[in-house]
This record gives structure tokens, C-alpha cells and sequence, in this order.
């Protein structure tokens, strides 16, 4: 091989160029920013699925954040200073968001993280709680989350704080909701089909434990792996018992092919939809059998749900999912917290995110409110896009839960559980 | 041959870098240990916590290029599935020491007695799988690897009452964390002391290779044939370095898991095998210096990229799949353009046959 | 449970593991690699296809012939800038190099085409036989009521088209007949006067094809995104190596005991372990390589 004679040479200016490159990287890459302490910009950071098996969620999820920054700069910012995000990528890996998180926090310098799955969360939550950097995030509905995370009802003591808090309703929580009127249905018997990513699986868990709970019978449960050609022996085998409705939990594009594959096979019965497949798509894919199909949403029927609506279309045209109304929310959350605090710090954020939010004070929707109402020396509580965003002493919220029905290709709203039913359903000490 | 003869017995190849290798591991492992059992604290810059974090896992993963390239470099097995291993001793030890998990197995026995459990699991596994494999072609050992690596996978997904699922085994101890004065303290002592242990693998590596054994394992990577028909059991010999290989990725896998707190399957996901072939290669298979070389190259490359999302004119949704392209032309570069990798020889790998 | 309505299921699964399976046991045998990126072929093809259907707008068996066309060129194209200057380092280079090409595919499809799924607009018939009488062993219903739906029909008739098509070719046509001299004994080939660069180029060209038709009935099954084509290329590779790896009939099969493993595992598993039916697939490919490294078909076929 040619190789041979220019060896030497070759070899020689691959390191050179190696070395080049290393170095140009270093000093045009590296920036170590000013701490958030004093005046400017204040940074908060964003792990994010841009790629991996979620990616498909995240773009609903950033323009969600893009247009909530926008409106809370345009509003004059929290202490009268700009927010910027700086957005990672962590592909939904542990591995990779560990060092993204330590990036954020260490390096660019994050006063709060917006991001992080549960299947982040929760093997990273001794790491999480040694960065001392609150996170607000969307994501996660694992059950892992329920006891664990927030102030524990004492904002001004930090010592006991799990500095974890979601702005999604946990899966424990409104599944509970979609149990309930499983049941008031007269499904006395239910089948139930699932994924055996974290998220599908916790869904169908808390569905279940809600629906045995109240006195339903799970007459078989099949797990199926995602991303396969077609789901028709796990469907065939799902209806080989006896029951009058059956619960579908995996995530949308999967959800497509088994909701075909259904309705092909002619199995009929009611499906029980888990909330992130009340998309438009899935009933314009699967066709006529779908209707009548339900699922229960939390997080779109929050007070200021509408003019967060308004507000994102403006902002781009990113599908909206179930985790975009709660992205919304834990940037403004945020935001205000920063606002009480009077000073942009970490712990500050950690101290203030339940004060803003939860009840007693005066009601605000927007950063502007609540800006305004905290310069007149009063307390607020935000009221957020997908809950009233009143957090618990785990860093949980409730809210109302939507039921969404398919019909004609598309979903509509039929009712609205209200979040204090909801809350009946859920003993006060466990979530 | 016993081990110690095969480590201590000829070392003219190594020269005095084995011994090198050794001192400085162990200066590595006291100031670790100073550290750790002292009161004693280092504060280092916030902004280099994320190449400390780095660091730490380039050193767990040195210990997995450095068996793969055993394996690979020395004896030319190609083992496609190396993460299994780390992940067997990973579970092993978190199973048997963590304490009061979410979902899955946890026994709370003591870590030190887990570890070594965790690395004789790893090596049990690599013994089996090299006993039913490694008379297979090259390329069918890739695949059953391959498929070894993706059915423990599917277990740890699916088992949660065993394995706890997606969420993982959680609350395994923390040995370090719990004795070290304060965090910072902490990471820097897990840095050192998973160095020292790299450099002494390293060490050890040198030694193994560099003796009459190491000759016989290149002799049968260069050609089986003939090595066998000058009276070596050649299988024993690639059983024995498929094992070593395993052990060190089990032993690998402890560590990570008393480092993390936690394990999960997306910690063992394919990606980590696919880094540290990607490492060996670029620096150059059957050279332990350069397989660790190629693989700080691509773990740096990877760290750093993510600082050029500043100064780059697109989107951090762009950005993230761009990067993901530059690492596969990389890749595939090095491949096309220094088969041998940077550092190797390409004499020695055979590579222009 | 109905076995015959899970043998059904098994064989559509099979079918369309077999047609991608046959190219890539085709670049195996005569190219010698193991091709990881081939899952993105699969996925250009099915991209190709929707663009088509979208697009220009043609019907939908007008643009999987565009696709398998577009397939086919595409991965000439990759083969002569990736593939074909390192044809000559062995196998595992090439291996790594399409590891390295998977990644850079698959990500430049995402940031051209972006994350979210695209569907194809078909209407499945179903059609049903329920008259069969049960012939139950314990709780196993040998026969039992089926049905099949007109793409299921549509994906089993296109496999054996595609069966007939290549078997055709490899032992009618002067290109297919060298294709196998070249996977017998390529220096031979080389002896007897063979341009074995320009029987590579067809075997790329076939795969390309094949890997399109694969994707375009994935994508009217499932959806189109960035990774459809990845999510598969583990049981194609199972499925050629079952079948003894080279050998088109070998893939054949081999795609087949992969879709009755699937189907009847997720059938028949005691609960709670049906997730693991993937694992199952893989269980078996080690048995198999066990028993008898050359795969299924082993030595006879490639001799014949």
C-alpha cells in the first residue's frame, strides 16, 4: 500500500492538524462566564432531548421556553436584567446529562436547570442534590418524584430541601383521574398494553394501582418493546381475555402502529389513551374505529391556559404535546422566583419557588403581574398554563385534568376533572 | 505459566515503562487516600468540575479500552459487546451494596465485599460467553457479543422487580463521597484514585503484554495457524485474554456504580461500546498508551464540541445531530486515512494485508 | 390464543426482515462487511418514497419504484465514496466505517428532514376467516378464526416477488451467477475473468434497491422518521447471520424463524416477560451459531 513510503509524513501532519484544531477549540470555545450574582445576564439552564428517542417532543418544549423568555424580558426581566437559556443537548442518556448538568451548573453558570427526564432524575438524584442548583423541570412523571423533591413546606430552611420540582402532574396523581371515569364508565374489567420505556411503564402503573384501588379487575396486561414493525400477536394475545375496555401507554409513533394494527385486526372494545397520545396525528392516522377513544390530559386546562396558547403560536409552529404547557409554566415560575428573592442566586431561586407559587397572595398569570404586584409589597401565587401551579411539599403540583375525546380525526375536550377532585384522590403526605 | 511468572517473568519488551507505570499509579493511590481518610481539602475552580467529570469516567473507560484492546489489539478477538461486562459488574455490586433501592434488588451487604463479587461475575460471564464463541469466526464472535450485550439489556429493562427496570438500582453507597471532607474534595479523590487504578491496569497491561505471554497472544492475532502448529493451545490463550478483558470491564463497572450512587441501562447503552472502539482505534490498537490517547482524543473531542455551540451560527437543535456527524466522519477518516490509528504501528496490526 | 392468526403475524414480520435481510446478506458475501449503516437505507428509501407521494404527487406503488430506484443509486454512491477505497483492510475496518456512516446518515436525515414522524396515507382492507373450526391442544388453538388485511397481503406478496426476482437473477443472469462465483471464491472469480469491482457496484445497487422497497412497506406500517431504519438493522443482522451469512436463501429463512420468534413469543411467554421477545430473537441466533456456525443453510446452498 502506498501507505508505507509517506507514512511518516502523513502521520505527522495528522497531529499537526489534530493539535491545531485542539487548540483552536480551546481558545475559541472555552468561555467560563461571570458568576450570576451581580448585574447582566442571568442564565438558566436547559438540558434538552434534541436528540435520542424523545427528540420528537423537544421542539414544543424549546419554543415553549423561547417564547415564555421573550415574554419575561419583554416585561422588563426579573430584576430588571435579561434571561437568557443556554440549551444542552443529553439525548434522554444519564451518562450524558450528568456531564451537561455539571456543564450548566459549573461552567455557565445556570442558577436553575428547566430540564431533566425521570430516567435522568432518577438515577442522577444523589449527584443533583450535590449541585445545589434547583431543578424546574417538565418532564418527569415517575412515581420516584412523588415523595421526593421541593422545599418540604419549609422555603426559608434549605438544609432539608430536595431542590427538585415538576411542573408536570405525576403520573400516580392523574391517572388517577383517568381510573375514575374508567370506573364511573362501568369498566369493571380492563385490559392494558404498554411500552417498557420508563415513562409508558409509569403511566400504566399508576393507572392500574388507581383503577385496582377502586375496585376494577386488570384482566391482562401485556409489555411490549418499542420501535417494532407491528404490534399484532401483543394485541392478539391482549384480546384472548374478557373485558370491555383496555388502556394503551407507549409513546406516539409506536401508539400509531398498535392503534392501526387494532384497528385492522377488528378487535374493537374502548381504548383508554394515556395522556401523551391525545395528538391529532393518532386519530387522523388511525382512522374512524378511534372515536370515542379518551384520554385524560393533565396540563392543558391550567388558568392561563389560553393565553399561553396565544402567546406560543406566535413563537413558532412546534405541535404542542403534553409537556409543553408545563415548560411554560416552570420558566415563569422561575422568573418570579428570582423576582421575590431580590437577588439571583441558586438557593435564592430554591427559597422562593414555593412562596410564588403556591396559595395565598394575589393571583398573577404573567411575569408582568407578578412583577408589578411584588413591587407593591404583596405575595402572589402564579397561576400556570397546564396546573394553577401550586407546589407541594415534594415539589409536586396538581391540577385539573382534561378529558380528551377522540371524534372525526381529531381530539376535543368533553370535560374537565377539577384539580380538588383530583387531589381527593391522592393522600396529602405521599405526593 | 502462572501469573506471576507471566507478569514478572520477562520484561524486556516493557522496559521500564511497566515499572513507571506502577510508581506512579501508586503515588496516584496515596494522594487518594490522603485525601480521602485525612481531613484534608482542595478546592478547585467551578468551571473545571465538567472536565474532572469527564475525567473520572475517561478513566473508568481507560479500563475497559484497555482490556478491549487485549483482547482486540493483542489477540484480535473482536468483541462487540464489551459494555455487558461493565454493566454486569456495575449491577453486580450495586444489587449486592445498595441499600433501600426504588424497585429492583438491593441487599445492602458491604461494598468491599461486593466489589470483587462484581468483578468475578464479569469474568464468569466471560468465560461463558468466550466458551461457547471464541472457536467461532471473528466476525460471528462481533455478533454473538453483539447480541450477548443487547439481551442483558432487554433484561435489565424488563426485570424491574430484579434489576429495577429503566429507573435502575438505586442508593448504592458512595464510599468516597462519604469519607472525603467535601465535594470538591470528593471528585478530585475519585479522579485520582481511578487514575492511579487506570495507571496501574496499565502497568499491568505492559507487564502481561510485554512477557513471552503477550508474544504468544500477537502470534495469534498475526496467524492462529501457525501459532498452534508450533504447540500452543491457542484457544486457552484467547479464552484466558477474553476473560482478563472481561474481569477489568467487570471491575470498571464496581467502580462506576460506587462512584454514581446508581446504575441504569442508559448508562450501558451501546454508545459506550462504540466509544471506546472508536478511541482504540484512532490511537492505535496493540499499543496500551495509545488506545488511552485515542480515547482522551474522543472523549475531549465530544467535551469540547459541546463548549462550540456558542460559537457556531445554528440552532442547538442542529447543533446537537452536527455533532453527532462530526464524530461519525471522524471515524471514518481515521479509518480511510491512519488505519493504524495515530500512535500504532501498522506493521503490527497487520492492517495493509 | 389462534396459532394460525400468530403464524400469520410472524410471516408478515418476516417478510419484510427477509426482503432488507437478502441485501445485506448480499454485501456481506461479496463485499465481505458487515454493514451497520444499513438501517439508514432503509430509511432514505422510505423518505425518498413519501417525498414522492408528497411531493410530486405519484401514487404510491409509482413512488416505492422511484424509492427503490433513488435506494439504489444512493447506495452507489455511498459505496464508491466510503465503502469501495477500503475494500481491501478486512472486515472490520469496513464494519467501523459503516458504524461511522450510520451515525453520520442518520443524524443528517434529522436535521434535514427534523424529528417528528411523517405518515403514509393508506387505507387497509381486512379480510377475515372466522369459519375455521377450533382444533385446541390444552389452551393452544391450533386453527381458530384469522384474518389478514390487504397490506399484510401487499407485504408477503412483495417478498415473494422479491424471492422469485433475485433467485432469477443469481441463477439466470450472467451478473447474479458471478455474484455467487464471487461469494464462493472471489480470487477464483477474479481468475476466471470476473470484473469483480463491477459485480460489487451491482451488489450495491441491489441492496440499495431492496433496503428502499423495505423501508417504503416499513414506513406504510409504522411511520417515517430519522430512525426507522436504525430500529430495525439488529434483526436484519440477526436474520443473515441465522441464515448463514452470504446466502440469500439463508437470509430468507432465517427473516422468517426471526418473525415466528417474535410473534409466538409475545404470544405464548408467561406474563409480564413479553418484553423480552426481542432478546428471544437473539437467544436463538446464539443457539443457532452454536450448533451450526454456518447459520441455517450453511454450506449446500452457497454450493449449489
Amino acid at each position: 500500500m502506498a501507505f508505507d513510503n509517506t507514512g511518516r509524513n502523513t502521520r505527522r501532519n495528522f497531529l499537526k492538524a489534530v493539535g491545531a484544531g485542539g487548540v483552536a477549540a480551546t481558545a475559541g470555545c472555552l468561555s467560563f462566564g461571570d458568576s450570576g450574582g451581580g448585574s447582566g445576564t442571568i442564565t438558566l439552564g436547559q438540558p434538552a432531548a434534541q436528540t435520542g428517542d424523545w427528540d420528537f417532543l423537544q421542539p414544543g418544549v424549546s419554543q415553549a421556553t423561547d417564547v415564555a423568555v421573550q415574554q419575561i424580558n419583554d416585561a422588563g426581566g426579573p430584576l430588571d436584567r435579561e434571561i437568557e437559556v443556554q440549551r444542552r443537548d443529553t439525548a434522554v442518556n444519564p451518562q450524558e446529562a450528568r456531564s451537561v448538568v455539571t456543564q450548566l451548573v459549573e461552567n455557565d453558570d445556570a442558577l436553575a436547570l428547566m430540564g431533566l427526564f425521570s430516567s435522568e432524575i432518577n438515577p442522577l438524584f444523589d449527584f443533583l442534590q450535590e449541585q445545589q442548583t434547583p431543578v424546574v423541570t417538565p418532564w418527569p412523571g415517575s412515581g420516584y418524584l412523588d415523595t421526593r423533591g421541593g422545599d418540604m413546606g419549609t422555603p426559608d430552611n434549605i438544609d432539608d430541601d430536595q431542590w427538585v420540582w415538576r411542573t408536570v402532574i405525576g403520573d400516580t396523581v392523574h391517572t388517577a383521574g383517568g381510573a375514575r371515569r374508567a370506573l364511573d364508565e362501568g369498566n369493571d374489567t380492563l385490559g392494558v398494553i404498554n411500552g417498557n420505556s420508563e415513562g409508558a411503564r409509569s403511566w400504566a402503573d399508576g393507572f392500574v394501582a388507581a383503577y385496582e384501588e377502586g375496585g376494577g379487575t386488570v384482566a391482562q396486561r401485556v409489555e411490549v418493546s418499542l420501535g417494532q414493525s407491528s404490534y399484532q400477536s401483543a394485541l392478539d394475545r391482549l384480546f384472548g381475555s374478557e373485558f370491555s375496555a383496555f388502556a394503551v401507554s407507549i409513546p406516539l409513533e409506536d401508539a400509531t402502529t398498535l392503534l392501526s394494527d387494532w384497528s385492522d385486526g377488528g378487535y374493537g372494545r374502548q381504548p383508554i389513551l394515556s395522556d401523551p397520545l391525545a395528538q391529532n396525528d393518532l386519530a387522523s392516522q388511525v382512522g374512524g374505529d378511534l372515536d370515542g377513544a379518551w384520554a385524560a390530559s393533565p396540563g392543558q386546562a391550567g388558568p392561563s391556559f389560553d393565553s399561553f396558547v396565544e402567546t406560543y403560536e406566535q413563537g413558532g409552529d412546534a405541535e404542542l404535546n403534553g409537556w409543553t404547557p408545563p415548560a411554560w409554566d416552570a420558566m415563569h415560575v422561575t422568573a418570579l422566583a428570582i423576582e421575590r428573592a431580590g437577588e439571583a442566586t441558586p438557593e435564592a431561586i430554591q427559597q422562593n419557588l414555593g412562596p410564588v407559587s403556591r396559595d395565598g397572595g394575589t393571583e398573577v398569570t404573567t411575569f408582568a403581574e407578578g412583577k408589578e404586584a411584588l413591587a407593591n409589597g404583596e405575595e402572589i401565587s402564579y397561576q400556570g398554563a397546564a396546573t394553577p401551579t401550586n407546589f407541594t411539599n415534594f415539589g409536586n403540583v396538581f391540577g385539573p385534568v382534561a378529558i380528551n375525546v377522540a371524534g372525526g380525526g381529531e381530539f376535543s375536550q368533553e370535560e374537565v376533572i377539577p384539580a380538588e377532585d383530583i387531589r381527593g384522590l391522592v393522600p396529602e403526605d405521599e405526593y | 505459566m502462572s501469573v506471576r511468572e507471566r507478569l514478572f517473568g520477562d520484561g524486556e519488551r516493557s522496559g521500564g515503562s511497566a515499572e513507571r507505570a506502577f510508581l506512579v499509579g501508586g503515588v496516584c493511590l496515596l494522594v487518594a487516600a490522603l485525601l480521602v481518610f485525612t481531613p484534608l481539602a482542595v478546592t478547585v475552580p467551578g468551571s473545571s468540575f465538567v472536565f474532572i467529570e469527564v475525567g473520572t469516567l475517561f478513566v473508568i473507560y481507560g479500563l475497559l479500552v484497555l482490556g478491549l484492546d487485549l483482547q482486540y489489539g493483542y489477540t484480535g478477538l473482536v468483541n462487540f459487546g464489551h459494555v455487558v461486562f461493565f454493566a454486569v459488574g456495575a449491577y453486580t455490586v450495586a444489587m449486592l451494596s445498595a441499600e433501600g433501592s426504588f424497585a429492583g434488588v438491593a441487599l445492602g451487604l458491604p461494598w468491599l465485599l461486593a466489589l470483587p463479587v462484581g468483578v468475578v461475575a464479569a469474568a464468569v460471564l466471560g468465560a461463558i460467553v468466550g466458551t461457547t464463541s471464541l472457536r467461532l469466526r471473528d466476525d460471528f464472535l462481533a455478533i454473538v457479543t453483539l447480541a450477548t450485550a443487547e439481551i442483558f439489556h432487554t433484561l435489565f429493562v424488563n426485570f424491574r422487580g430484579v434489576f429495577g427496570g429503566n429507573v435502575g438500582i438505586l442508593g448504592v453507597p458512595q464510599p468516597i463521597a462519604d469519607l472525603a471532607a467535601d465535594s470538591d474534595t470528593a471528585q478530585i479523590a475519585t479522579l485520582v484514585l481511578f487514575g492511579g487504578v487506570t495507571i496501574i491496569a496499565l502497568g499491568f497491561m505492559t507487564r502481561l503484554t510485554g512477557s513471552p505471554y503477550g508474544r504468544v497472544l500477537r502470534a495469534i492475532r498475526a496467524d492462529e495457524l501457525v501459532t498452534r502448529s508450533v504447540g500452543k493451545s491457542t484457544f486457552s490463550y484467547k479464552m484466558q485474554a477474553f476473560v482478563y478483558g472481561a474481569a477489568l470491564a467487570g471491575f470498571a463497572g464496581g467502580l462506576f456504580a460506587l462512584y454514581n450512587g446508581a446504575v441504569a441501562p442508559g448508562f450501558f447503552t451501546i454508545q459506550v461500546t462504540v466509544t471506546i472502539w472508536i478511541g482504540m482505534l484512532l490511537g492505535g490498537a496493540s499499543n496500551h498508551r495509545a488506545v488511552l490517547g485515542g480515547l482522551a482524543i474522543i472523549m475531549g473531542l465530544r467535551l469540547l464540541s459541546r463548549f462550540a455551540l456558542e460559537v457556531t451560527p445554528v440552532s442547538a437543535d442542529a447543533f446537537a445531530s452536527i455533532r453527532l456527524i462530526a464524530v461519525g466522519l471522524i471515524l471514518v477518516l481515521v479509518i480511510r486515512y491512519r488505519p493504524a490509528g495515530i500512535w500504532g504501528d501498522e506493521r503490527e496490526l497487520g492492517v495493509d494485508s | 390464543m389462534g396459532l394460525a392468526q400468530n403464524v400469520i403475524f410472524g410471516l408478515v414480520t418476516g417478510s419484510y426482515i427477509a426482503i432488507a435481510a437478502i441485501g445485506f446478506t448480499l454485501i456481506y458475501g461479496i463485499v465481505n462487511m458487515i454493514n451497520f449503516a444499513y438501517g439508514e437505507y432503509l430509511t432514505m428509501g422510505a423518505f425518498i418514497g413519501i417525498l414522492t407521494v408528497g411531493v410530486l404527487p405519484l401514487p404510491l406503488p409509482l413512488a416505492a419504484v422511484v424509492a427503490m430506484v433513488g435506494g439504489g443509486l444512493i447506495s452507489l454512491l455511498l459505496a464508491r465514496l466510503f465503502f469501495t477505497p477500503i475494500n481491501q483492510t478486512g472486515p472490520v475496518p469496513m464494519l467501523l466505517t459503516s458504524i461511522g456512516l450510520g451515525l453520520v446518515l442518520r443524524n443528517g436525515i434529522r436535521l434535514t428532514a427534523g424529528q417528528s414522524a411523517r405518515y403514509f396515507d393508506t387505507e387497509a382492507i381486512t379480510f377475515r376467516f372466522d369459519g375455521l373450526p377450533p382444533l385446541s391442544v390444552g389452551s393452544v388453538d391450533l386453527l381458530g378464526g384469522f384474518f389478514v388485511t390487504s397490506e399484510q397481503l401487499i407485504v408477503m406478496g412483495c417478498a415473494v416477488g422479491v424471492f422469485l426476482l433475485v433467485h432469477t437473477l443469481l441463477t439466470r443472469t450472467d451478473v447474479g451467477i458471478a455474484m455467487r462465483a464471487m461469494g464462493d471464491n472471489e480470487n477464483l472469480a477474479r481468475v476466471r475473468g470476473i470484473d469483480t469491482q463491477r459485480i460489487r457496484d451491482s451488489v450495491w445497487v441491489l441492496a440499495g434497491v431492496l433496503a428502499a422497497l423495505a423501508g417504503v412497506l416499513l414506513g406504510i406500517q409504522t411511520n417515517v422518521s430519522a430512525g426507522t431504519g436504525f430500529s430495525q438493522i439488529l434483526q436484519i443482522l440477526s436474520a443473515a447471520i441465522l441464515g448463514g451469512a452470504g446466502s440469500p436463501y439463508g437470509a430468507i429463512a432465517g427473516s422468517y424463524v426471526i418473525g415466528l420468534v417474535l410473534a409466538l413469543s409475545t404470544a405464548f411467554l408467561p406474563a409480564g416477560m413479553t418484553g423480552i421477545s426481542s432478546a428471544i430473537a437473539f437467544l436463538i441466533l446464539i443457539g443457532v451459531l452454536l450448533v451450526k456456525p454456518s447459520g441455517l443453510a450453511g454450506q449446500e446452498v452457497r454450493e449449489a
